[in-house]
């Protein structure tokens, strides 16, 4: 039965291979095999879901078991993030008719499959092939727009993507060497015998900075301005909604399975501290509306690697809530942005245009700067009760970099509210008034209804995150599950 | 489920922000709203008993979340602030409805957006004011901030300018707020009261520091304490009429709510008066007195200069703020009495003092004190209501201000605190000099052509004014009244309760009884009267069937002045305003922007990979190091 979970990789890898083909001999068949395909894999991940188990399991590919074989991991994180993965792709499914829109589709399900690949895989080699994977096909989907200034934004994330990749590799293979397994599992076993010097640290770097790149880390995090910018704003709103949160989610499974040194919690602070302070302040002069989100997307994951950062897993609660939190305002946001292009100025008078944008607008806001009760709040005072306990300096200089730059975040945002609000200059006629409309301005709904009943119900959100974050936590739990070299 | 008073009175304040949203709209909704501020009222004294015996009455709401209890409840604390709020709401909202509420449609206002904030910004007060532990008072508080934001920014264009100031100023509160919250959950493990008065027993000196530092600063940025009361002014003023008589007279007072309950309840103003500066004779509570009066002295002084009838008002609001403050942290019980009591004493006048001026606008269109005057024919009735507001702001018998002040000045001097009492009676010399310049340049002189024809305000508008008026010397002739809730008040907060009767207090140190001290001078008067009438009949003559220094007067020959007002004192005082705040306002904003600049340079440099390769390096580097 939870076999059917392998399909939700392989099914999208299938399909993106074969839509191109399918196109030339049925145009019908090809622009629904997509959403097909995805509304299976959420429907599959529901149907785990709601078969209440909790226990998570692993699955072996080929029926090698590990640590020889590769496995799938599957919790409730994982779960959650593949799900997450399935729906946003369905949401954000690029739903054109011309024939460039084949070569589009087909990259967005080898996005997906690569996506649902990082959520699930038990190991660090497959983890890396997923993680290519995903890159390429960003590659192509930056540049689709067409425009020059996509082109050589999407060479420049492509030239730091690459090296990043390499580097990652490189730690990839610095763990290989020392401990000769890749298996997840395997290496939470070997690790604090074998990885807990500097060549285990070294390696963590490595593919930290790897990563990073796809998780905004400061400072390997300059393609983002230029690249939400330029592409497509619903590739955009799936690359700082989700993908950036699941080489978040690695990095977190690494740090809490293998990598348990103070030093690289050390850098993740530091790093997340700086990434919060350049990309909050960036934003806060940010004449488009666009790049003023991507600063801020930069910013928040900042925060996220602050919680990370906390000692012995005590920030996962916060990460993961940060990160739900993130992805929901985000991809919303970045829906309203998709007609509110250009300058911020232009937009004046656009709330009486589009009125259930600009309330929107304002509730994501709201949210995102942590207004009691929506969910912003409760994962922004889950993140600081847990700084506050710290001794260690570092983390209250975290904490107060932290409350600062949600009061800038607060300027900003509220001058773009105050604008939308504000009466249109005389001589500007309404059609010239940007307002959003049709399926951008649906699927931004769709996620304030979503915040909005997170906000209502937010206790049983809460102690289900909650749940999730033990679990998480919960290593000899991991290490039992896949249970590498058999009956050891 | 049975419902608690305080449920009820919840419930009936969320649906009328219910009925605001719903059939704001509406012709009749002003007048709908109205009667439900007056439900609201009428549920609060259900509950008097608190205010006259204390105790408290909780609420049946409540949560668990993350960990987290959620509860709110009521004492007498509550109770009062909860009675001023809605009382201030139930009089702006007469005083909007009919005249005023079609006047502001007329001129594109949106009626319904101005409804829906005033509903709101009352629900959140009340939510503000019930809560029981220290999250549900930052909920409350935040809740407070933004519908506050509502309010002062939906008027557009400059009043917007002014809510973003606001708003920044208040986040930035908030997250003081936020940040001290954190580390007290980190030092008592709970957010619930009892365990944070158990807690600080065992802080540490430092930490205690740190945190009056974050509440008194998040909470006094509410309030407009120096050197944060930049925003109130702008913000208040631009709001529309009504709204800012309600901001004007209790919205920043939720800053002083909630220092009274977390710094005096909750710290305990020994704790703080144990806190010393290093290096110096002073500790925290005598650098909060120094900061309440300067927050009385330089906020008055600026209220001088203003040429706006409502800038003017406004920044005596947050003077007055100041001597609240000063009498709290002076914590005996005269003072604690007296600053709570002006508390109750401002927001009388101020609103009444807020409506009279948007009554003149109303009629002649312009609040520009250099463009009036002479009004006290056209408008007697609005003079009155001023002329009585006026008295109570500058603390002069035999207005209720009089009595809250002079409970603050006695105290001062009982305290053996000389220093703080000269700087609190140059604020009120202040005080004096700028509302004679308000009604001055208002209603005194010249009545200009353009007014010949102006009438007296609408009675819509008329009778919330008279209300007030009558409140503001009925509280002055008996303060026992309010003497009374803040009696049990101070019980609730643990400060000393003094001895009061109807017409004041008793003390071995001075007692005060107004019955006595109004009659003296109603004495006077009647004399005075006696005079003026036995001298016969006198004649009314035309404005300009005049003259004046020889020459007849015509209307083009202004024999008022009220440009360059206070000239003189302005010259011997006039090097003092530098401006020093807005300088460091501005020099903070620059730097931001600087720095923003520099940030985003750092972004738009196209050699990402050499960032990546070098940061790799070091970091590698570093580990093997």
């Amino acid at each position: 039965m939870n076999a059917y979970l392998v399909l939700t990789i392989a099914l999208p890898l299938l399909g993106a291979f074969l839509l191109p083909i399918l196109m030339r001999s049925s145009i019908a068949i090809a622009l629904w095999s997509g959403p097909a395909i995805l509304i299976y894999g959420c429907w599959t991940i529901a149907d785990i879901w709601l078969q209440g188990s909790t226990q998570p399991i692993s699955i072996a590919i080929g029926g090698f078991a590990p640590p020889l074989g590769i496995n799938l991991y599957i919790d409730s994180l994982a779960l959650l993030f593949a799900f997450a993965v399935q729906l946003l792709g369905l949401i954000f499914w690029p739903f054109t008719l011309d024939q460039d829109s084949a070569r589009r589709q087909s990259l967005m399900l080898l996005l997906v499959a690569a996506s649902t690949g990082l959520a699930l895989s038990g190991d660090l080699f497959n983890l890396y092939v997923f993680y290519e994977l995903a890159a390429v096909a960003t590659f192509g989907l930056a540049s689709a727009s067409g425009s020059s200034a996509a082109y050589v934004a999407t060479l420049r994330y492509l030239i730091l993507s690459g090296i990043g990749s390499v580097l990652t590799l490189f730690g990839i293979a610095l763990i290989y060497s020392k401990t000769g397994t890749l298996n997840l599992a395997h290496l939470a076993q070997l690790a604090p015998a074998q990885l807990n010097d500097e060549l285990g640290l070294t390696a963590f770097l490595s593919i930290l900075i790897g990563i990073g790149v796809k998780a905004e880390l400061f400072p390997v995090n300059t393609w983002v301005p230029e690249i939400y910018a330029t592409a497509s704003t619903r590739l955009s709103a799936f690359l700082a909604g989700l993908l950036s949160k699941l080489a978040l989610l690695i990095i977190l499974r690494l740090l809490l399975l293998i990598f348990h040194q103070p030093e690289a919690a050390q850098v993740l602070l530091i790093l997340g501290i700086l990434g919060v302070v350049s990309g909050e302040l960036a934003a806060w002069r940010a004449k488009e509306l666009r790049r003023m989100l991507a600063f801020s997307s930069i910013g928040q994951l900042g925060v996220m690697f602050i919680a990370m950062a906390l000692p012995d897993g005590a920030g996962v609660l916060a990460v993961l809530a940060l990160a739900i939190h993130h992805l929901i305002i985000k991809s919303g946001l970045f829906m309203l942005a998709e007609d509110w292009g250009g300058a911020i100025q232009r937009l004046r008078g656009s709330a009486k245009m589009a009125p259930l944008g600009a309330a929107l607008f304002v509730l994501f806001s709201l949210s995102l700067v942590g207004m009691p009760p929506l969910p912003g709040f409760w994962a922004k005072f889950t993140l600081i009760t847990e700084l506050a306990g710290q001794s260690e300096p570092l983390y209250l200089i975290g904490l107060a970099v932290f409350l600062l730059a949600t009061v800038i975040e607060a300027s900003y945002l509220f001058r773009v509210a105050a604008i939308l609000y504000q009466d249109a200059p005389r001589e500007t006629l309404d059609h010239e008034i940007p307002k959003n409309e049709g399926l951008s301005l649906v699927t931004a709904t769709l996620f304030g209804a979503g915040l909005i009943a997170a906000a209502v119900m937010i206790a049983p959100v809460g102690d289900s995150l909650n749940t999730i974050a033990v679990q998480v936590q919960d290593i000899d739990l991991y290490i039992s599950t896949v249970n590498p070299g058999g009956s050891q | 489920m049975i419902l608690t008073l305080l449920d009820e009175l919840l419930l009936f304040s969320g649906v009328t922000l219910l009925v605001a949203l719903t059939i704001g709209r509406g012709l009749a909704a002003g007048w709908m709203v109205t009667i439900l501020y007056g439900g609201q009222l009428l549920a609060l004294t259900k509950m008097a008993a608190l205010g006259y015996e204390g105790g408290t009455i909780a609420s049946s709401l409540s949560f668990e979340v993350m960990g987290q209890m959620l509860n709110w409840r009521f004492d007498a604390l509550s109770w009062f602030f909860a009675l001023i709020t809605l009382g201030s709401a139930l009089l702006s909202s007469w005083f909007s409805c009919g005249a005023w509420e079609r006047d502001y449609i007329k001129q594109g206002g949106n009626i319904w957006l101005f409804h829906t904030a005033m509903a709101l910004n009352v629900f959140t007060m009340l939510i503000l004011l019930a809560s029981g532990d220290l999250l549900s008072l930052f909920i409350g508080w935040e809740l407070v901030s933004w519908a506050g934001f509502l309010l002062m920014a939906l008027a557009g264009g400059v009043a917007t300018k002014a809510a973003m100031r606001y708003i920044t100023y208040a986040m930035a509160g908030g997250m003081a707020v936020f940040g001290g919250l954190a580390l007290v959950y980190s030092a008592s493990g709970s957010l619930q009261l009892e365990a944070v008065i158990t807690a600080v027993e065992q802080i540490s000196t430092t930490k205690l520091w740190l945190l009056v530092i974050l509440f008194g600063g998040g909470f006094g940025i509410k309030m407009g304490l120096l050197p944060f009361h930049l925003w109130q002014a702008p913000a208040y003023a631009e709001t529309p009429g009504p709204g800012s008589a309600f901001l004007g007279a209790i919205s920043s007072r939720m800053g002083l709510f909630a220092i009274l309950l977390v710094l005096v309840k909750l710290f305990g103003i020994v704790n703080i008066d144990n806190l010393k500066v290093p290096f110096t004779l002073i500790d925290a509570r005598d650098l909060l007195a120094w900061l309440a009066v300067l927050t009385i002295i330089l906020p008055t002084f600026t209220a001088m200069k203003q040429n706006d009838a409502r800038h003017l008002l406004a920044w005596h609001g947050i003077g007055q703020g100041g001597y609240m403050l000063l009498g709290i942290v002076v914590a005996d019980a005269m003072g604690g009495a007296g600053g709570l009591l002006h508390v109750f004493n401002h927001a009388t006048y101020q609103a009444a003092l807020f409506m009279a001026v948007t009554a003149v606008i109303y009629r002649t269109g312009t609040s520009d004190l250099n463009k009036l005057g002479g009004l006290v024919v056209r408008m007697p009735l609005s003079f009155m209501v001023l002329l009585i507001g006026i008295i109570g702001l500058a603390g002069l018998p035999p207005m209720n201000g009089f009595v809250s002040k002079w409970l603050v000045y006695r105290s001062l001097l009982n305290q053996g605190m000389p220093l703080l009492f000269l700087a609190a009676v140059i604020g009120t010399l202040g005080t004096i000099l700028s509302v004679y310049k308000l009604i001055h340049n208002i209603f005194l002189g010249q009545l200009r052509v353009e007014h010949e024809h102006v009438a007296e305000a609408p009675w819509s508008m008329m009778i919330p004014m008279l209300i007030l008026s009558a409140i503001i010397f009925i509280t002055g002739l008996m303060p026992g009244i309010p003497l009374e809730w803040i009696a049990s008040v101070l019980q609730t907060v643990g400060l000393p309760v003094p001895q009061y009767t109807l017409g004041g207090v008793e003390s071995n140190s001075g007692s005060l009884d107004m019955i006595w001290v109004i009659g003296v001078l109603f004495a006077g008067f009647g004399i005075g009267a006696v005079i003026f009438y036995s001298a016969g009949r006198s004649k009314r003559v035309h404005q300009l069937d005049n003259y004046a220094g020889g020459h007849f007067l015509s209307a083009d020959v202004r024999y008022q002045y009220s440009d360059n007002f206070y000239a003189g004192l302005m010259h011997l005082i006039g090097g003092w305003y530098r401006g020093s705040f807005l300088w460091l306002e501005r020099s903070i904003t620059s730097m931001i922007e600087f720095l923003s600049l520099g940030m985003q340079g750092l972004y738009r440099r196209a050699n990402a990979e050499f960032y990546l390769l070098s940061t790799a390096l070091f970091v590698i580097a570093w580990a093997v190091i």
